[in-house]
């Protein structure tokens, strides 16, 4: 049937300018050369602006009409006073259009072959972005290796992709995307940043260089259980999976779970909030096996947390007003890797500690790893502002992305020129 | 500006830029006077627009007409929806909802408190016999220290001559 030939051409238009919210499509089976002009006369009317799918052929043989809304009245009037019945096909065309557009956006991720098919402009599910790492691990065997550092609290592999030239046990740098769930342009850009490093390293470009005396560990979702979750139930979902006795709410703030200044002002004891600290510091699997990956590494010099919104670089602490012993050069550091960041698309970051720059924290990622002396403890806080906050459009994947790295590669390249 | 048995007083300068329009600002002035205590009543806000800001009276009218001419009351959820998308159709349905948000964001703020309209969870038209559009909102309203998201029933009436005006919101519980 010519049907899903013609919606996809309007899917094509669609996605540019035009609407057909209202439109009808009606067919009218002439069956006297009397009904045949009547549709004929219509044709000639240019200002109705009809759109003949199936234009008259001959008696019998269907005509069909997509009739934009400020026409249908005068279409019908026109057909019903000269007797010629007809029967409408599509009672608004735009419904069909989103619901075709819905599809091919569907079945266009699920059929990614390789890495470079991959559509990094999308969002994607668990399993999507599990299958994209066994493909990157898949090319790039010589790079690219995925470690499995523990299990979520129902069960879910937590995976980290190991980016490595060789070398044993090397200084390292850690990046996390996903620990708060529901900051969806996180887990995007981890993904985003998996292939870049792969591609760096192919062309001898960029963190290429970084790659030859370092490792970079990426977990690109931190917090599996609580990703599913806004998959399948909420998507504003932004804690662990866990229940702890006593309570009937479920799921810890994954930061504010941290052995840093745990449970004083700045979390929550109230299991049924956003910010709710767990019943003991790394209580919550999903913390604890990040906590016995760097204690056993021993050799991470930077730890970047990456979330989502308010565009924000922040570095220790924010659990206490004490500044951090390494509060100038983490400053001058943020200036750099947000004035990089900004070189793309204009982006605006404020920067400084997450106390003085955001509110106060407590049992936080980077205050505990920055207290393990990881010297380049980051917090990123990603587009946008607040207009779609957590629901940032998915156009807006691949230039956060983008952008971000050009912080990142800052900081990388700080800790290697500033090995301690 | 601390002000003895009254409250704290916050002088603003502000650049404000039409989402729809971007490129183009306009400067404004405020002073927002929160009240001490623990009586929960709003801030006062006092506003001064320096400038003019871009005539909509077409966009209005062409959205009151599609409105007020659908044969069955407008229905819509989850805008913009877990990709962030926006039908285009729905785009004045999400402004509208953000100008509602913008006025209980105002009714409920204070020094520690940060909102933001995290997503028009359900939206209903009810007709009115009157020339006011009416919606019925179901807001999801996050709120950036506690970090929660809060459920808020919101009414908007609207009209291109007297703009938008929130006569009901009713906040509900977290989860």
């Amino acid at each position: 049937m010519r049907l899903p030939v013609l919606l996809a051409a309007l899917v094509a238009v669609a996605t540019c300018t035009e609407t057909f919210v209202g439109h009808q499509v009606l067919r009218v089976v002439p069956k006297s050369d009397e009904e045949l002009q009547k549709v004929q006369e219509l044709q000639a009317l240019e200002h109705l602006q009809l759109d003949f799918w199936l234009a008259p052929r001959g008696l019998g043989f269907p005509i069909d009409i997509r009739v934009p809304f400020p026409s249908l009245q005068a279409v019908k009037a026109h057909l019903e006073a000269s007797g010629v019945s007809y029967s409408i096909m599509i009672e608004d065309v735009q419904a069909l259009v989103d619901e075709e557009q819905m599809e091919m956006l569907r079945s266009s991720r699920q059929l990614s072959l390789n890495t470079n098919t991959f559509n990094y402009e999308a969002y994607h599910t668990l399993d999507e972005i599990y299958n994209f790492m066994d493909m990157l691990v898949a090319e790039n065997p010589n790079l690219v290796s995925k470690l499995e550092i523990g299990r979520s609290t129902e069960d879910r592999p937590l995976y980290v992709l190991k980016f490595s030239t060789g070398g044993t046990n090397r200084p390292a740098i850690w990046i996390d995307t996903g620990i708060h769930s529901r900051e969806w342009v996180t887990q995007a850009s981890g993904v985003w940043f998996a292939k870049k490093i792969v591609q760096d390293h192919a062309n001898n470009e960029g963190v290429a260089s970084i790659l030859e005396t370092m490792d970079i560990f990426l977990e690109i979702v931190t917090n599996p259980d609580g990703f599913a979750f806004t998959h399948s139930k909420n998507r504003l979902w932004r804690k662990t999976r866990s229940k702890h006795s006593g309570s009937i709410c479920i799921g810890v703030d994954p930061n504010r779970n941290w052995d840093a200044g745990f449970g004083e002002a700045g979390a929550s004891g109230n299991p049924c909030t956003e910010t709710y600290h767990g019943p003991y510091p790394n209580s919550e699997p999903e913390v604890k096996s990040i906590v016995d990956f760097v204690k056993s590494h021993g050799n991470i010099k930077a730890f970047i947390s990456i979330h989502s919104y308010s565009q924000l670089l922040l570095y220790p602490y924010g659990y206490t007003e004490t500044p951090a012993q390494d509060q100038k050069e983490l400053h001058e550091l943020s200036a750099k890797a947000v004035a990089a960041l900004s070189s793309l698309h204009g982006t605006k970051y404020k920067y400084g500690s997450i106390i003085t720059t955001i509110y106060r924290a407590s049992g936080g990622t980077i205050d505990w790893t920055y207290n393990q002396g990881i010297k380049y403890s980051f917090t990123f806080e990603l587009r946008d502002t607040g207009r779609y906050g957590f629901l940032l459009p998915a156009k807006q994947i691949l230039p956060t992305a983008e952008e971000t790295w050009l912080a990142l590669k800052v900081i990388m390249e700080h800790a290697r020129d500033n090995m301690y | 500006q601390d002000i003895d048995d009254v409250g704290h007083k916050y002088y603003l300068e502000l650049e404000l830029e039409d989402v729809l329009d971007k490129g183009r600002t306009v400067h404004c002035t405020a002073e927002v006077l929160y009240p001490l205590g623990s009586k929960s009543s709003a801030p006062d806000v006092q506003v001064a627009v320096q400038g003019e800001l871009r005539s909509t009276e077409e966009a209005d009218k062409e959205f009151y007409n599609r409105i007020r001419s659908l044969e069955k009351e407008l229905v819509a959820e989850n805008i913009p929806d877990s990709h962030g998308n926006v039908p285009p159709e729905l785009e004045p349905i999400h402004l509208l909802a953000w100008a509602a948000s913008g006025y209980v964001t105002w009714q409920n703020s204070t020094e520690n408190t940060k909102f933001h309209l995290a997503q028009v969870k359900h939206v209903k038209q009810v007709k009115r016999p009157d020339e006011d559009l009416q919606f019925d909102y179901l807001l999801l309203l996050h709120e950036m220290v506690s970090q929660e998201v809060i459920p808020w029933e919101v009414t908007v009436l609207w009209h291109p001559r007297s703009g938008a005006r929130v006569p009901r919101d009713r906040r509900q519980p977290s989860h």
